[in-house]
């Protein structure tokens, strides 16, 4: 199943709530291993919501350019009943902790950073030489920022004008070796985008409102492809880890396991009630 | 198959892409800012809607290709060797051979054609295409067969890349010549040495056949178009009936032809003795002229005939090999 198949059917009555299923699943899909990309999810839960609130089933695509998110479209998309994640980054399973060609959902995902935008460039040209208006939503993060073919990608979006395109760029200051302004500068992010001739939006990515604001303002725009840059963390959302929690690769132990579910059970009740 | 001296045509490969997009509305022509210097601006002039400026950008440019073929287009991307190999390696890895798209990765300047030095020297280019899963490896002789690989592999349901080289090509086969992708055929048959040469090398070892015959010496000559999947069976056939084994290669003798035909070989257990003709192991260097070039590196027809000479262990003075150098209008041998 992926956001673009036709047929594709699914709807999201509150993308607070979904963002929220989210976290809760992404909890439950990394415990049986004990560790895995949960950071991912706590950052991009809100943005991914939103996407899958904003798409238009079976017209609208989906990238996901840091294969090391896909565990957010896969537990939205089982949250939404559209998918099984069960075996989730066991053994064997198509369900792999860092997003392959054999990976459901999204439209590209790739483990090798910073080539997403450019796929998403070239659906962008496809739907355009077949006169199709379908918006490719494309998470990026900081980190790729780091690669030189992010802004390959964001030179020739511009001057093609591919107004299609939004980028949801999350920015939880979070890589491998640490916090990413410890690593590399890369703000300003949103002037930089800005002067690559993009529509910015510098917004708090884990509100729901505003981007699902921005995201309708980017489907409006017309003549320059749009970027959210996302104000994040990899921690929102789960006040039960511990403030040392590795955001890109998180342990987690049974006890911590059971304490997250725990909160973000109380959390969804509270939502409901 | 002609005779020497060879004529010369100008842009087959830019005239049969035109051709092949008359007739299939899938074809997409990326260029990364080479246009001219690799024949599409023909393409680009006819069907300017179908043409996508790259600019100096060959990864993205590859993960694009890789996103449009997806999407159903058939799209032919277009640099120098060195720039459509190295330097997005990562990208052709994972955005068109692991999925296994029908993109086609057009690379120009093979080898020493070019006296750009080894930043635009491609001697690594089959190596690195080769070694990817599903990746089709095409390195063709002459302008006969440069106008057939375009239909050729505009089918193959996953990735190409062709290597080509620049500028003037020679017409070495009759016009009823048939470019095949799955057969390494034998255009000198001969009972003594198998030659197997591929691309540009195929004129240099004709040349060596013809001079070796008339010193006693019987060279069949393969020629393979294909590296990869190569022609085990021709392969296997020719060198079984051969005492020495023999590969040209306007390329590294680590990773292309040489390697190929070494691995089809040893794993048959056929121990034959091989000599590898190609660059050994070694980056070239900027000239004046490319024949310098195919001189000093031993990719000549003369080095191809010392070659064999030697392994054979031949007493006496290695016999001359026509010297390279052509009239205006005919292709120069190297």
């Amino acid at each position: 199943m992926r956001v673009s198949d036709p047929g594709a059917v699914w709807a999201v009555p509150d993308p607070r709530e979904l963002a929220l299923r989210i976290r809760l699943r992404a909890v439950r899909m990394v415990a049986p291993q004990g560790f895995g990309y949960l950071g991912q999810a706590l950052s991009s839960a809100e943005q991914v919501a939103a996407v899958f609130a904003s798409a238009r089933p079976g017209v609208d695509r989906m990238v996901c350019s840091p294969g090391h998110y896909i565990i957010g479209p896969f537990a939205a998309a089982a949250e939404l009943g559209l998918i099984d994640v069960s075996g989730y980054g066991q053994n064997g399973s198509a369900f792999e902790a860092i997003g392959t060609e054999r990976s459901p959902v999204v439209d590209y995902t790739c483990g090798s950073l910073g080539q997403g935008l450019s796929a998403a460039l070239g659906f962008a040209l496809a739907d355009r030489f077949r006169g199709s208006d379908a918006r490719i939503f494309t998470m990026v993060s900081d980190g790729e920022l780091e690669e030189g073919q992010v802004w390959e990608a964001a030179l020739f979006a511009a001057h093609h004008r591919l107004d299609r395109l939004t980028v949801l760029l999350d920015a939880n200051n979070s890589q491998v070796d640490g916090p990413v302004d410890s690593i590399t500068t890369l703000e300003p992010i949103a002037a930089k985008w800005s002067a690559f001739g993009w529509h910015v939006w510098d917004l708090d990515g884990h509100d729901v409102s505003a981007l699902a604001a921005a995201l309708a303002a980017a489907g409006a725009s017309r003549g320059q492809p749009s970027v959210l840059v996302c104000r994040t963390s990899t921690r929102h959302g789960l006040d039960c880890l511990p403030p040392d929690a590795d955001g890109h690769f998180i342990t987690l132990t049974p006890e911590l396991a059971a304490a997250a579910v725990r909160e973000l059970t109380g959390k969804l009740e509270a939502l409901d009630a | 198959m002609r005779e020497p001296p060879y004529r010369i045509e100008l842009k087959p490969y830019g005239r049969a892409l035109v051709e092949l997009a008359r007739r299939r509305g899938e074809v997409l022509c990326l260029s990364g800012d080479l246009t001219k210097q690799t024949e599409v601006d023909l393409f680009q002039a006819e069907f300017p809607d179908r043409f996508i400026h790259g600019g100096m950008a060959e990864a993205n440019m590859m993960s694009m290709a890789g996103a449009l073929a997806r999407c159903g287009h058939i799209p032919f991307v277009h640099t120098f060797g060195v720039f459509a190999t190295r330097r997005p390696f990562d990208q052709i890895a994972n955005a068109i051979a692991y999925p296994n798209l029908p993109v086609r990765i057009i690379g120009f300047m093979p080898g020493v054609s070019t006296p750009g030095g080894p930043s635009h020297q491609a001697i690594d280019d089959v190596a690195l295409m080769r070694a990817l899963p599903n990746m089709t490896v095409v390195d063709v002789a002459d302008a006969v067969e440069t106008r057939q690989v375009v239909p050729a592999i505009a089918d193959v349901p996953g990735p190409v890349y062709v290597r080509l080289k620049r500028g003037e090509i020679p017409v070495i086969f009759d016009d009823d010549h048939v470019l095949r992708l799955d057969r390494a055929s034998v255009v000198l048959a001969g009972t003594d040495v198998a030659l197997f040469a591929s691309g540009m090398m195929l004129a240099a070892a004709l040349a060596a056949s013809r001079a070796l015959g008339s010193h006693g010496l019987s060279v069949s000559v393969i020629n393979v178009p294909v590296i990869k999947p190569l022609d085990a069976a021709a392969v296997l056939a020719a060198a079984a009936g051969a005492r020495l084994v023999v590969t040209a290669e306007n390329h590294s003798i680590v990773g292309g032809l040489g390697s190929a035909v070494a691995e089809v070989i040893a794993e048959a257990g056929l121990g034959r003795p091989l000599r590898r003709v190609g660059l050994r192991d070694t980056f070239a260097e900027g000239s004046l002229d490319a024949p310098y070039l195919f001189g000093k590196y031993g990719l000549s027809a003369s080095a191809i005939v010392e070659t064999i000479w030697s392994g054979l262990g031949r007493a006496g003075p290695t016999p001359a090999a026509p010297a390279a150098g052509a009239e205006s209008g005919e292709y120069s041998p190297v």
